[in-house]
């Protein structure tokens, strides 16, 4: 829409629809071509045509196959994802049923080890779902440099609605049997479990959610965590971001 | 994707092997380089495995599916990229990295619609090529690209809309699109 009809309320059916389908619109144009498309049939038919063809458009691309490398790194993170959720689902069976003889669980530990280990399988749906659908475009937030502590890379933490979100890059990975995990820490307080657990690729990169609000918050740290995580920190923090 | 949802390593496996080539050749026109490309694909592929998004049917193919978030991953780079640097990329730089398909040695085509696609594309006018490359495969807004080009958004959106209309008729009687 140009500003002209956004003023006047006028709308050029259609003259929006090619931008939007495009990713082109800016994010208020593309917002208000949203609502528009509700009540315009035209041009919900224009956009649903050139839908078709900007899902052609991928293929105007050279074709190649994947490297090798880059499917052996996405193949082996998945296969560690899988067998750290099986072994975290039996443990969570272990836990809900304990063994006659067997110490007791503290219980304390029962929601932070499940907080933990749902994450295993998830690197949080708040920050990756967003990533995925609502990543391009729109506030970007407030940008914090974390501190790097012992391990080489760089860290950042993105604070948008009251959210978290850690840029990592070219970070040394956790060592072998460890991942990384994240908490949040309050003033005066012991660091809880963001339940979160991470590695990186293979190019020391991570973009990783966090799925609770930070509100309160004054410190969101990294410690590197046997795998499937601790119930509290058992290492120096490895990243710590000011909130 | 039943078995992907479920959390089947093996059923996401076939779906890498099934689409990873053509997402990491997407990642790769976009960010002209093979390790930013790597890294996108990267982590689209992880995000479409971990955050357990549903495969919607309705909304298109399993390849439509996986090289949305794919763009969406690249644009997201692209656009952090670019602003570190100043959104304000001259147009030289950003026709190196348009063009860095020409560069790419071991092309392989994967499918006779990949050559019609590219066909299409290139008979396009080359100022609705242009526009539709920027948009689609530089990530640029309209009006990024307005001032890029120095003409009114108007004209851009303009653009935008004829060359697609044309490629909209030009796949389909290719048989390309339905």
């Amino acid at each position: 829409m140009s500003d002209g009809e956004a003023m006047s309320g006028a709308h050029d059916c259609g003259g929006d629809a090619a931008a939007y389908v495009l990713g082109a619109l800016e994010p208020a144009e593309a917002d208000a071509f949203r609502r528009h498309l509700e009540d315009c049939a035209v041009c919900r038919d224009e956009v649903e045509a050139l839908e078709g063809v900007v899902k052609a458009l991928p293929m105007a691309a050279p074709q190649m196959p994947a490297p090798r490398e880059l499917r052996r790194s996405v193949i082996r993170a998945v296969r560690e994802d899988a067998a750290r959720a099986g072994r975290e689902a039996r443990r969570r069976r272990w836990s809900a049923a304990p063994r006659p003889g067997w110490p007791s669980w503290p219980a304390w530990h029962g929601p932070r080890v499940a907080a933990g280990a749902l994450a295993a399988a998830v690197v949080v749906a708040a920050g990756v779902i967003a990533g995925i659908e609502a990543g391009t475009g729109g506030d970007t937030g407030r940008l914090i440099q974390a501190r790097v502590v012992g391990i080489s890379g760089t860290a950042q933490l993105r604070v948008r609605d009251g959210h978290g979100e850690l840029i990592l890059r070219r970070l040394t990975p956790p060592p072998r049997g460890h991942v990384y995990e994240v908490w949040l820490k309050a003033p005066n307080a012991a660091p809880v479990p963001a339940s979160v657990l991470f590695s990186v690729n293979s190019s020391g990169a991570a973009d990783v959610g966090l799925p609770r609000s930070l509100k309160g918050v004054s410190q969101v740290m990294v410690t590197p965590e046997p795998d499937g995580g601790s119930p509290a920190p058992t290492h120096t923090p490895v990243i710590v971001a000011p909130v | 994707m039943e078995r992907v949802r479920a959390g089947e390593a093996r059923a996401f496996e076939v779906v890498f092997d099934r689409h990873g080539g053509a997402a990491f050749s997407l990642a790769y026109r976009m960010c002209g380089s093979r390790a930013r490309a790597e890294e996108v694909v990267q982590e689209a592929f992880l995000s479409l495995w971990r955050s357990g998004v549903p495969y919607d049917r309705a909304r298109g193919s399993v390849r439509s599916w996986v090289l949305r978030v794919v763009h969406n991953r690249a644009v997201d780079a692209l656009r952090r990229e670019v602003s570190r640097e100043s959104r304000d990329v001259h147009d030289e730089r950003l026709g190196e990295r348009i063009a860095s398909d020409e560069r790419i040695d071991i092309e392989v085509e994967r499918r006779d619609d990949a050559h019609r696609v590219r066909s299409a594309m290139s008979e396009l006018p080359g100022d609705q090529r242009r526009v539709i490359e920027l948009a689609y495969f530089g990530g640029f807004t309209h009006t990024e690209i307005a001032r890029m080009l120095e003409l009114p958004a108007g004209t851009v959106k303009g653009r935008m809309r004829l060359g697609l209309a044309k490629l909209r008729l030009s796949l389909g009687a290719e048989g390309v699109l339905p």
